[in-house]
């Protein structure tokens, strides 16, 4: 079965229909690219499933549960993650904080009340291994540069170990190496996640995709494996007007 | 994280030993010179409580006095009644009151008064912090809906003559019977007590910022939005930092009752309530142990002050917050550590002769645009 399922979703913002009757399955493990020109509602729909924006019809089932009108944090409680376009670490707090933060397995207030912070910062340190930032678990996020920013992203998302992952974005700004580390880091991941990644970088979608979907004015253009996709005469034309 | 950690306990040592011997030496064991600052000990806690909630958590709690006063009317109306004794507490029977009104009838036990003088403000605090959170008001609204509440509340004090004694307040009070022991106001054991109240306070205030609580109330500071995508309910998180802020301003109160020996709705006004903000970002508003510094040297400065300048101090205490807000944002506790930082990173440039590229470990300006 499906892990995650959006049926005939809608959503308004004064008039302007940003996804209009939208519907796709995401399996247990699969890496699904959002594909579309801008404005096509890539970044909504991956609003809509976490709960930044709530739809105006439509429903979204995660795991079997009706998720469309949950609070955004019971959403993340149970199983979805998310990494917005714009890097959003917390600048005023460490590196290891950030990790620390992250680790929201348990997320209540007596859990918290009742442990150490610096306890859970040992844990940190083979997730920052994998991502190259071990030397930086005392530096402020704030003074790490872009790229660096991006690793610690990922590596937050790693540690607070969602089942799904909607990333927005997730190479924008990288080099060719670090995008294809970052690839790798992907495909390791799918194993025990599922991931919905939003991306333009054509390479790096040929790399990590199973399937894809093509989006153009908040619906459903095409869907497919890469190459479907790329001799798809009605996603050339979106592409390219006409 | 683990060196700041061993700073803040370090800074704790030294500030119990400046509080428990050093100035009771300075003032001789004179009990009646440490009265003063008992008073000044007891405002600390008050401002470190604001520390707590302004500080780890961004939230400008303007209504601290609301809390701070109910507290503080909690221990009055205990004592008064001891001072009273079978008879009507007088201000009662001015306002043709017949009987004890059914709120005052529990105060005559002190464990109740202690417990509601910490449960009570707890309460409010947590009710207006619901209706703000969950709705997820923040910033400066925050301020202005506390500032609101602290406005009425003070209204409705003044306004109930024949339970809180109006403009008067409560007077003519009791001395405090703790197990047994008469609390001498004048005396050396009641600055012990107040000295220890709050070394108790900064104590649970720093396990609250070092605990995984504290991080989590820092990083919903910096991005709630953020926060509420690893799954914390963040409305949860304030609410109960709100709460126990408001407690602790409660214990404040009840300590500030004993000092002065009255309850009176100043205690509720708006000026007390911005002079607590004053005290917290004097002294810095990231650290309990600061905080509490900046309640006790601003209030050490107003009593010296409104002694030389009685008309021209309250310009002065205003010139100084203008000046801190402007130059020292971090307020003292900001000052100090950025000179230690420079200092640290002086001794590194000596050391290796080579210049180490500093750019990009410029203390990072926080709050400067909160």
């Amino acid at each position: 079965m499906s892990q995650l399922q959006v049926t005939n979703l809608h959503v308004d913002f004064g008039g302007l229909r940003a996804v209009d009757g939208l519907s796709f399955d995401v399996a247990q493990g699969e890496i699904l690219c959002l594909l579309g020109p801008n404005g096509a509602g890539k970044s909504t729909t991956l609003d809509l499933i976490c709960g930044k924006t709530q739809p105006s019809g439509g429903s979204i089932r995660f795991e079997g549960t009706d998720i469309s009108q949950m609070l955004d944090f019971r959403r993340a409680r149970l199983g979805i993650g998310r990494k917005f376009q714009v890097p959003s670490v917390y600048k005023e707090l460490t590196v290891a904080e950030n990790l620390s933060v992250a680790r929201s397995s348990r997320p209540g207030i007596w859990y918290a009340l009742t442990r150490i912070a610096l306890s859970d910062g040992r844990a940190a340190a083979p997730i920052l291994e994998r991502v190259g930032l071990e030397t930086k678990a005392n530096d402020l996020a704030g003074n790490l540069s872009h790229g660096e920013t991006q690793w610690l992203e990922i590596a937050m998302l790693i540690a607070q170990d969602s089942r799904l992952i909607l990333m927005d974005e997730p190479t924008a700004g990288m080099t060719i190496q670090e995008t294809e580390r970052t690839a790798e880091i992907f495909r390791s991941l799918s194993a025990s996640h599922t991931l919905i990644v939003v991306e333009h970088d054509m390479s790096f979608v040929r790399t990590v995709a199973d399937r894809i979907v093509v989006m153009n004015r908040g619906a459903m253009l095409a869907e497919g494996t890469i190459e479907e996709i790329e001799t798809n005469e009605e996603v050339k034309t979106a592409y390219l007007g006409h | 994280m683990t060196t700041r950690l061993y700073y803040d306990l370090a800074a704790l040592v030294v500030f119990a030993l400046v509080i428990v011997l050093g100035v009771p030496a300075l003032m001789g064991f004179d009990g009646f010179e440490l009265n003063t600052f008992a008073r000044y000990l007891a405002l600390a806690i008050v401002s470190l409580a604001l520390a707590l909630s302004w500080g780890s958590a961004g939230l400008l709690n303007l209504g601290q006095a609301a809390t701070f006063g109910m507290g503080s009317y909690a221990m009055a109306m205990h004592l008064k009644l001891k001072a009273s004794g079978e008879a009507l507490p007088d201000f009662m029977g001015w306002n043709n009151v017949p009987e004890l009104p059914l709120l005052w009838v529990p105060f005559h036990s002190l464990g109740f008064t202690l417990l509601a003088g910490l449960l009570v403000p707890a309460f409010v605090g947590g009710l207006i912090a619901i209706f703000m959170f969950r709705a997820r008001i923040a910033g400066v609204f925050v301020a202005i809906i506390t500032l609101a509440f602290l406005v009425a509340f003070q209204l409705v004090v003044i306004e109930q003559q024949g339970i809180t004694g109006g403009q008067n307040g409560l007077t003519g009070l009791a001395p405090l019977s703790l197990m047994g022991w008469t609390v001498d106001t004048y005396g050396v054991g009641f600055y012990y007590l107040v000295a220890g109240c709050l070394m108790a306070a900064i104590t649970f205030g720093l396990y609250l910022t070092h605990s995984k609580f504290g991080l989590i109330l820092r990083a919903i500071r910096e991005d709630a939005d953020r926060t509420r995508f690893f799954g914390y309910n963040v409305a949860n998180y304030q609410t109960v930092i709100f709460c126990i802020s408001a407690a602790l301003a409660g214990w404040s109160g009840m300590l500030y009752t004993l000092v002065l020996e009255f309850a009176s709705p100043t205690y509720m006004s708006v000026s007390f309530s911005l002079a607590i903000v004053i005290w917290c970002a004097v002294g810095g508003r990231d650290s309990v142990i600061a905080a509490s510094i900046g309640a006790i040297i601003v209030n050490l400065l107003e009593g010296r002050l409104s002694d030389v300048f009685v008309e021209g101090w309250h310009l002065m205490l205003g010139v100084i917050f203008v000046l801190v807000v402007m130059f020292m944002p971090r307020g003292l506790h900001g000052l100090v550590s950025d000179l230690w930082q420079w200092l640290r990173r002086g001794a590194g440039k000596q050391r290796n002769s080579s210049p180490v590229p500093s750019v990009g470990r410029q203390p990072v300006k926080s709050g400067q645009e909160r």
